[in-house]
């Protein structure tokens, strides 16, 4: 997918709402967003709470549906696929980090990191030698086989981002990543998150509000009730390009 | 493949909430063990009424000559070379072993007189070498003793028509009946023994004589009026009239029939019994099914983020309903296993010398020819523990089915969101 520049895009959205409804009065999350993302590029949405952010990442994802509009993930139209259509373009082109790490608990660190791996079908030796490396460049080595509830904070999003980027999606999709964390393990994900950026060209979208992420982005967004207060570019989607 | 996955998934997530596990399993497990106790118990009730009533009756199978079940007239007896057919008949049943006993039996309703009273009354001929094998008459001994070989003119005679007819043991009386031949002849007899079943009609209607005094006295030389066999179990009563009447090769002149047919009150008694566990059995299995409906249905509703996970993943929402219905197979699968050894530990452990309610019960209970013994004897049958297993296995398998299908439906955002 291209856009009319033909720069490569990671996402597209056209004119895309997202309304619940309820009573008194309908909320409106996310109106009327028209948005392009290049491929490789290091993307973070800004702005207050209830601004729309998560909201978006969820109809990225095909998390949630939209109410009304269009959204392409590289070259697939998400409204055009069926739930399991939509279950694989997660699996094979969407990595997802979660503010509350959503690790699952019955599995351990390990499990946890090869799980989209598991279900891609990729062999167990291969699965967990690309799990480990990942883990031994984040820290976690020695913690493969705990389970989350045995892991700090720290540690259990450093899992998630293992989880996300060990399957080398085309996109990540980041809610407020380091919302939880200390400053020293903020910078350690976000280091191993440019890394991938520009190594594989991985695009990342996060939301956030911490001013450490900001300052990576090369794009800022800034979100207001659901719709887009300023788009700044800061340096060319992709490193080198 | 994808398919293995789910179920490792499901297997780890039972192993690993093996709390969440055992309580939804516990329903599970105890209602399976409370099916398997109420059904031995059950099951030996009627096995303890049927041996009651065969034991006193005709047996778990008899031979007769066809119409002698509607009549019970002398008329419609086997003649000696009939007779010798049906006890040859009975070899059939001796290897592999389903008989514990048979004798030949010659009945007749008369008049049993003495000298202040008579009364209707059943004369049984009986071989007295066979019959205490066979007849639980002889365990109901009040005075005297039972019949023996070599007796003759003895007669075993109930304590009611004893006490009515103002006999005791040496008393003499006289029976009347039409023989054979149409004529009506009396036949003196002796009181040998008195038993006492509590059945009013066997106490006051009831003597066994030997059977050739009664063939003598009825003119019916060699002739019965059935062959009766116990056999070890009730259960083997349809296999036994099956070789019975293969060994018969078809004779029309004699019928095999079997308890349910020659003692129809009995079998009608045991399936209204049946009817009232069924209608016990449902109850239990609904309060089961509900049981773990809700243990199951608060693990997905406590779990909505989790499924979101899985489905954030790469997961379809079909497949996580999978995950979900593999749990509740598993439980159940577990859940079989451990509620059958509950089952049979509580019912041998705790009952298998017997359930006593001969202090809630007159000992002297009985109906239909049966005699009611206060004390229930659980009975183990493989029917039971696959009847039982097969019930809870679809009792579990339906009730995963619609926490199955509302993992199915989360919206995952939302699913995300939800806090624990």
């Amino acid at each position: 997918m291209t856009n009319h520049d033909g720069i490569e895009l990671a996402v597209r959205t056209e004119d895309l709402w997202k309304i619940y409804e309820q009573e008194p009065k309908d909320v409106v999350a996310v109106g009327g967003l028209s948005l392009e993302i290049e491929r490789g590029d290091f993307v973070a949405m800004a702005g207050p709470s209830g601004s729309g952010k998560t909201t978006v990442l969820n109809l990225l994802g095909g998390l949630t549906q939209a109410s009304r509009g269009r959204i392409w993930v590289g070259n697939e139209e998400l409204s055009a696929l069926d739930g399991k259509q939509l279950a694989r373009l997660r699996l094979e082109q969407i990595g997802f980090v979660f503010q509350a790490y959503n690790l699952l608990p019955v599995l351990t660190a390990l499990e946890n990191a090869e799980f989209t791996l598991l279900l891609r079908g990729v062999p167990a030796r291969e699965r967990h030698e690309r799990v480990m490396a990942l883990f031994d460049e984040i820290g976690l080595g020695d913690l493969a086989d705990r389970r989350p509830g045995k892991l700090s904070g720290g540690q259990q999003q450093r899992v998630a981002v293992a989880r996300a980027v060990v399957g080398n999606p085309a996109l990540v999709l980041a809610d407020e990543p380091t919302a939880n964390l200390d400053s020293a393990t903020s910078t350690a994900l976000l280091d191993i998150m440019e890394r991938l950026n520009r190594e594989l060209e991985t695009t990342f979208i996060f939301s956030t509000h911490d001013p450490r992420v900001m300052e990576r982005a090369r794009r800022l967004i800034t979100l207001v009730d659901g719709r887009v207060e300023q788009d700044e570019r800061r340096a060319p989607a992709r490193l080198g390009a | 493949m994808r398919i293995l996955i789910l179920i490792r998934l499901s297997a780890r997530s039972v192993g690993r909430n093996l709390r969440r596990s055992v309580l939804t399993a516990a329903a599970m497990v105890v209602g399976l063990a409370l099916l398997i106790l109420s059904r031995a118990l059950a099951d030996g009730t009627h096995e303890q009424w049927i041996d009651s009533a065969v034991a006193l009756g005709v047996g778990h199978v008899a031979i007769q000559a066809p119409g002698y079940l509607e009549t019970r007239k002398l008329e419609d007896r086997l003649d000696a070379p009939a007779a010798e057919r049906a006890v040859e008949a009975v070899d059939a049943l001796f290897e592999p072993a389903l008989l514990r006993a048979w004798v030949p039996r010659l009945s007749v309703g008369g008049l049993a007189s003495s000298a202040s009273s008579a009364l209707p009354v059943q004369i049984l001929g009986v071989d007295p070498a066979l019959e205490p094998s066979f007849s639980a008459l002889q365990d109901r001994l009040e005075e005297g003793r039972y019949l023996e070989p070599g007796d003759r003119l003895q007669a075993f005679v109930g304590v009611e028509l004893a006490r009515r007819l103002e006999l005791e043991v040496g008393s003499r009386f006289v029976l009347t009946a039409q023989t054979a031949t149409g004529d009506v002849q009396g036949q003196l007899v002796r009181v040998v023994g008195i038993f006492r079943t509590a059945i009013p009609e066997m106490d006051e209607g009831l003597i066994h004589i030997p059977i050739e005094t009664a063939q003598g006295w009825l003119e019916a030389p060699g002739a019965v009026t059935g062959v009766a066999m116990m056999l070890e179990t009730s259960e083997a009563t349809d296999l036994a009239i099956t070789r019975l009447e293969a060994a018969l090769g078809g004779d029309d002149g004699l019928d095999v029939l079997g308890w349910e047919e020659t003692s129809p009150e009995l079998a009608d008694a045991i399936r209204i019994d049946d009817v009232g566990d069924y209608i016990f059995h449902t109850i239990l299995f609904a309060i089961v099914a509900l049981a773990i409906l809700n243990s199951v249905m608060m693990a997905v509703l406590g779990r909505r983020r989790e499924f979101g996970i899985l489905q954030a993943m790469g997961l379809t929402g079909p497949e996580t309903g999978f995950v979900v219905f593999f749990e509740g197979l598993f439980v159940t699968a577990a859940s079989g296993f451990f509620g059958v050894i509950l089952g049979y530990a509580v019912t041998w452990g705790f009952f298998g010398d017997g359930l006593d309610f001969s202090a809630l019960m007159d000992s002297d209970m009985s109906f239909s020819g049966t005699i009611i013994d206060p004390v229930i004897y659980p009975t183990f049958s493989i029917d039971q523990i696959l009847v039982s297993v097969y019930s809870i296995v679809i009792i579990g398998t339906l009730a995963s089915i619609y926490p199955a299908l509302r993992a199915t439906r989360f919206d995952v955002a939302e699913a995300m969101k939800f806090d624990r």
